[in-house]
């Protein structure tokens, strides 16, 4: 039997150190994964370089990290949405280094993946291509953007096993599967928690081998609470 | 001119074509989903993870899990599906998105674009736009044509910080609409409402050629 890896939070998230590298999954707010990211504000931790497509939505989310100073470096595609990151910025206590969403989301898939990096031609003749090497195929160049292996990985997922086997719900997908595929240790929160068997084998969109931690999302935080009768129904 | 963001997105519409995969930026781009003519059908990709984007849902039928790359609610028509990000990038970057349109800052006579930043301005990042602009078969730039202090955004040479070298395929703003070939370099095919063959000379910065058989008040004035 796959072994459960269902722990109490603090316990998860007392494996993040400072000065640790984080992947963080979630789009602006979808499947961003609140319940750790709360978690982390009431810890002692600093010099923290975060990997997240974005920073949140608004004043929610990693920027909240960031307001705390806990944050050091963060690697993102967009910060737009996110005022407080701008002027963390330009009062010089972040570093924010811009990557395209799609070299973003497979620096951290080819980190989990165990490869060193991948060629793309997205950011040729751009800034993006500034300080890399670049490789030709067949006449045709690309950019040579060395894989990401993180510390620690943050996800939020719909459904989970005990296992770590996770669904997610929607483009809250997004940044969550490719975060939970890079880290050293994962914790997911999930929103509704499951016994192993339970879902859907055909239906796992993250196995649970890239899961070394799970936890209770924070009830409020659950877009769709499913009934815990109905699971027992279902377990049958 | 008020009107030029609705004249913009329309003739945009216009560029469609049945069966076609296509992406939408955030902001004027995604006004061209009310613009899909009769008998054409399209089908939107949205970079944070969908496909076959639809209506927006009815109010108080928002959900937290659907919703585009701009965060605005999305349904999905059948046959929809969601995945990834690294699959969507996978579908963006490997030529599978037949179309994409994105608004721009600048653009200029090689087809270069700059949409993602100003030097000494906020940084807010590229987001998917440096992929789009690679993979996409077309690249659509659908733009005002002139900044807000009159300077014409279709530039000589880009001076910003680049999205996209070469990339450009298609312009249109409320007064003309261009196409760049290889072999030509800007063709301008179309004129709207209002304007004539000189007063796209003057508010136009970069080279462009004029098409044989250009189009005068082919749009606009609505």
């Amino acid at each position: 039997m796959p072994k459960n890896k269902v722990v109490p939070i603090e316990e998860a998230m007392s494996h993040i150190k400072s000065g640790m590298s984080i992947a963080i999954g979630g789009f602006i707010g979808q499947g961003d994964p609140l319940t750790l990211i709360d978690h982390l504000k009431t810890m002692d931790v600093g010099d923290l370089t975060i990997y997240e497509n974005d920073a949140g939505y608004r004043d929610r989310g990693q920027v909240e990290l960031v307001n705390q100073g806990k944050v050091k470096k963060i690697v993102a595609s967009h910060v737009g949405t996110t005022p407080d990151i701008a002027k963390a910025m330009n009062e010089g206590r972040l570093e924010v280094e811009a990557t395209p969403q799609g070299t973003l989301a497979e620096m951290l898939r080819s980190g989990g993946a165990g490869l060193g990096g991948f060629l793309t031609p997205t950011g040729i003749g751009t800034v993006a291509e500034e300080g890399k090497q670049i490789i030709e195929v067949d006449g045709k160049p690309y950019i040579l953007v060395p894989a990401v292996r993180c510390d620690i990985a943050l996800v939020r997922a719909h459904r989970g096993d005990t296992w770590g086997n996770l669904i997610f719900r929607g483009t809250s997908r997004n940044f969550n599967v490719p975060a939970a595929m890079c880290a050293d240790y994962v914790i997911a929160e999930v929103e509704n928690l499951y016994t192993m068997g339970e879902l859907d084998p055909e239906a796992i969109h993250t196995s649970g081998i890239f899961v070394d931690a799970v936890v209770r999302a924070n009830v409020s935080y659950c877009t769709v609470r499913e009934d815990p009768l109905e699971t027992a129904v279902r377990s049958k | 001119m008020g009107n030029a963001k609705q004249t913009i997105a329309r003739r945009a519409g216009g560029e469609l074509k049945d069966g076609q995969i296509i992406n939408l930026g955030i902001g004027l781009p995604t006004l061209i989903a009310d613009y899909v003519p009769e008998g054409v059908d399209v089908v939107i990709q949205t970079e944070n993870g969908g496909i076959g984007v639809g209506p927006a849902p009815a109010p108080g039928c928002e959900d937290r899990d659907r919703a585009n790359a701009g965060n605005q609610p999305i349904t999905l028509v059948p046959g929809g599906s969601y995945f990834d990000s690294v699959m969507s990038f996978a579908m963006i970057r490997g030529g599978h998105v037949d179309s994409t349109f994105l608004g721009t800052l600048q653009v200029d006579e090689e087809g270069n674009i700059a949409n993602w930043v100003v030097p000494g301005g906020l940084l807010a990042g590229m987001g998917g736009a440096m992929d789009l602009v690679t993979g996409a078969k077309i690249v659509h730039i659908v733009t005002e044509h002139c900044g807000r202090d009159g300077s014409s955004k279709l530039m000589k040479k880009c001076t910003f910080p680049l999205t996209g070298a070469k990339e450009a395929d298609v312009i249109i703003t409320e007064r003309a609409l261009f196409r760049r070939f290889p072999e030509t370099g800007w063709i301008l095919d179309e004129v709207a409402v209002g304007y004539s063959l000189d007063d796209i000379a003057d508010c136009t910065e970069m080279a462009y050629t004029v098409a044989d058989g250009v189009r005068l008040d082919a749009y606009g004035g609505e």
